[in-house]
């Protein structure tokens, strides 16, 4: 063991970029994460059904390997825009149950002790602060979501031929957009539910119940009103709008696109809405913790 | 060079209350006491210094950093003990402290270094490795003390650094306090309700009431001129003796039971009076300075206040 002196001594060493602090907190959060088992099967499931898509895209363009299995091509769905739809939304909705598994913790423990005021009496701002969370979820969320959908985009690209991939080029952007909104979104609500309520069962909880209760009311004003408006407080479907939309999936482009659909910069609008308001009453709750009062 | 704290006609609301109403001083000294009944404001100042309130008149400046605009580069300069709880319960002693110190800009391998400096520093080197939320209370006021110094700040500023501790444990603290002023050229701020505290490690001490400056009193210079003011308990007190002490230029006054009060210039030191009283025969018994105590340099600034506000 090392003997240390038993005197002060000022610090006179180098010091780290200010910029680059907010990071100090995304790495201490994940260290605390891979200490958790569950975690880590949680986070090995989670990335499973991306094997199974690229197994899928594997023998979808392999005419050997589907000699060898006995089965026609025909018989299988091509990879197009309608495939990389249903790879992301079983990624959405995987990144939705990491969320609110990691989500609920990341805010609270520091506000449980009155930590906040330590963090903030250094040169360490409320936004630093925000950004180093933030950063631990949209680093967790796309290595599941759009991380692995452009990775097998890439393998696609790679097995398949006659320049699929300058005809399918124009995907990447809607795979990132959705994608990014619908992290940012997880996120900021996971943080601010997280520094609002401080037991994990109960803010899971209410991460679900943002999703559903609302969604029931939408439904409930769209019945009464004779509307289709109420929608726009389903989040799930708000997302799928802009997903199916955005890769101009050809059944919704086709039969859906009418009178009773909610149009894209009203989805958009939305989400980004939840996102703002999230950052708000998050702000809120932060500023009001980060002074200690006895 | 800089005064450490400066207040110029500080006002501060919480909630649309007035807490700090127009403050203005200058304190100058390394080591300031901050002083004042239940709600005198006293966090508030602090909290203001640290930018956590913005003032809506005047300004505070530390070490000449304006709390209001140069927040980030103040705090950059400042370890901070909050009064209350303040900490990472899951987490261990010595990651807590390196987690506060990397967040200071320490790097990952100096913050560990530090951080357990610091721990072994304040004492608590067999606990380092516990969950912070097992410690007892006094543990945790020394975690909060390793948290504040690890990255070794210019300027530490302590709230009520002695709540909930022992005896034995408060005057470790108050004993490191003044190791940490004696060590380095680091400035103090501390808070406290006990005077003793505040006594024994500042040099200059503001107190508060009702959000004003009751008094802003240097410690360092009533030390050194009640150093001047001696209470004589003397045996075969003659008439020359007094005489031959006025002589030197001291004021002598003789009470019964030859008791004498003796007010001394600069010029004159104490062997000087011991001297005097060996060539006359004079025996002196006892010889005490006379101390203003902070608690009466205290009591006697919330009465001048109370008096003017028109309550006490």
């Amino acid at each position: 063991m090392a003997v240390y002196k038993r005197r002060y001594n000022p610090y006179t060493g180098s010091l780290t970029a200010a910029w680059s602090r907010f990071f100090v907190l995304t790495r201490f959060a994940f260290l605390d994460l891979f200490k958790s088992r569950f975690f880590v099967l949680l986070l090995i499931l989670a990335i499973v059904p991306n094997l199974f898509f690229a197994g899928y895209i594997f023998v979808a363009n392999n005419k050997t390997v589907q000699l060898l299995m006995q089965i026609r091509s025909a018989d299988f769905l091509a990879v197009e825009t309608q495939y990389f739809i249903i790879i992301m939304t079983v990624q959405t909705n995987v990144a939705f149950l990491l969320n609110c598994w990691v989500g609920p913790v990341l805010i609270s423990g520091d506000l449980t002790n009155g930590a906040l005021s330590l963090f903030l009496s250094r040169p360490f701002s409320r936004a630093d602060y925000v950004l180093g969370k933030l950063a631990v979820l949209s680093i967790l969320l796309s290595a599941v979501t759009w991380v692995p959908c452009l990775l097998l985009f890439g393998l696609q690209s790679g097995l398949a031929r006659n320049g699929w991939v300058w005809s399918h080029l124009w995907m990447i952007l809607p795979i990132l957009l959705c994608s990014a909104i619908w992290v940012l979104m997880l996120s900021l609500m996971s943080l601010a539910v997280s520094a609002w309520v401080k037991l994990r069962i109960v803010a899971t909880g209410v991460i679900f119940i943002a999703f559903v209760i609302p969604a029931a009311l939408g439904e409930m004003f769209n019945a009464i009103m004779g509307t289709y408006w109420g929608a726009l407080l389903n989040l799930s479907y708000m997302f799928r709008i802009v997903l199916e939309r955005g890769l101009r999936d050809p059944f919704r482009l086709l039969a859906h696109m009418g009178r009773h659909e909610i149009p894209v910069p009203a989805a958009w609008a939305v989400m980004i809405l939840v996102c703002l308001f999230c950052l708000v009453i998050l702000n809120a709750r932060l500023r009001a913790r980060e002074t200690v009062r006895g | 060079m800089l005064p450490t704290i400066e207040l110029e006609g500080l006002e501060v609301q919480l909630g649309g209350r007035t807490i700090l109403h127009g403050l203005t001083g200058v304190l100058k000294s390394r080591a300031i006491g901050l002083l004042g009944p239940n709600g005198a404001g006293k966090s508030t100042l602090i909290n203001t210094l640290l930018g956590f309130h913005k003032p809506i008149k005047g300004s505070a400046r530390m070490l000449g950093l304006d709390a209001n605009t140069n927040g980030k580069a103040l705090r950059a300069l400042v370890g901070y003990m909050p009064e209350n709880d303040a900490f990472i319960a899951k987490m261990s002693g010595v990651r807590f402290v390196r987690y506060m110190a990397e967040i200071s800009g320490l790097p990952p391998d100096q913050a560990m270094e530090r951080a357990h400096e610091a721990f072994v520093y304040v004492g608590l080197g067999e606990a380092r490795y516990r969950p912070v939320g097992t410690y007892s209370l006094g543990m945790k006021q020394l975690a909060k003390l390793a948290q504040a110094i690890a990255h070794g700040p210019k300027v530490l500023i302590l709230d009520e650094p002695t709540n909930g501790m022992d005896p034995p444990a408060r005057k470790r603290l108050i004993e490191l306090i003044r190791e940490i002023r004696e060590a380095s050229d680091i400035c103090l701020l501390l808070s406290s309700h006990l005077l003793r505290d505040v006594e024994e490690t500042c040099d200059e001490v503001l107190i508060l009431r009702n959000g004003k400056i009751a008094s802003i009193c240097n410690l360092v210079e009533e030390r050194r001129a009640n150093r001047k003011f001696l209470e004589l308990e003397t045996v075969g007190v003659e008439a020359t003796f007094t005489a031959a002490l006025e002589a030197l230029g001291c004021e002598c006054a003789i009470f019964s039971n030859g008791r004498i009060k003796v007010v001394m210039p600069d010029t004159v030191e104490i062997r000087e009076v011991f001297k005097v009283a060996a060539d006359r025969g004079v025996q002196i018994r006892r010889m005490n300075h006379r101390r203003d105590s902070l608690e009466d340099i205290f009591l006697n600034a919330m009465e001048q206040t109370g008096a003017a506000d028109g309550r006490i």
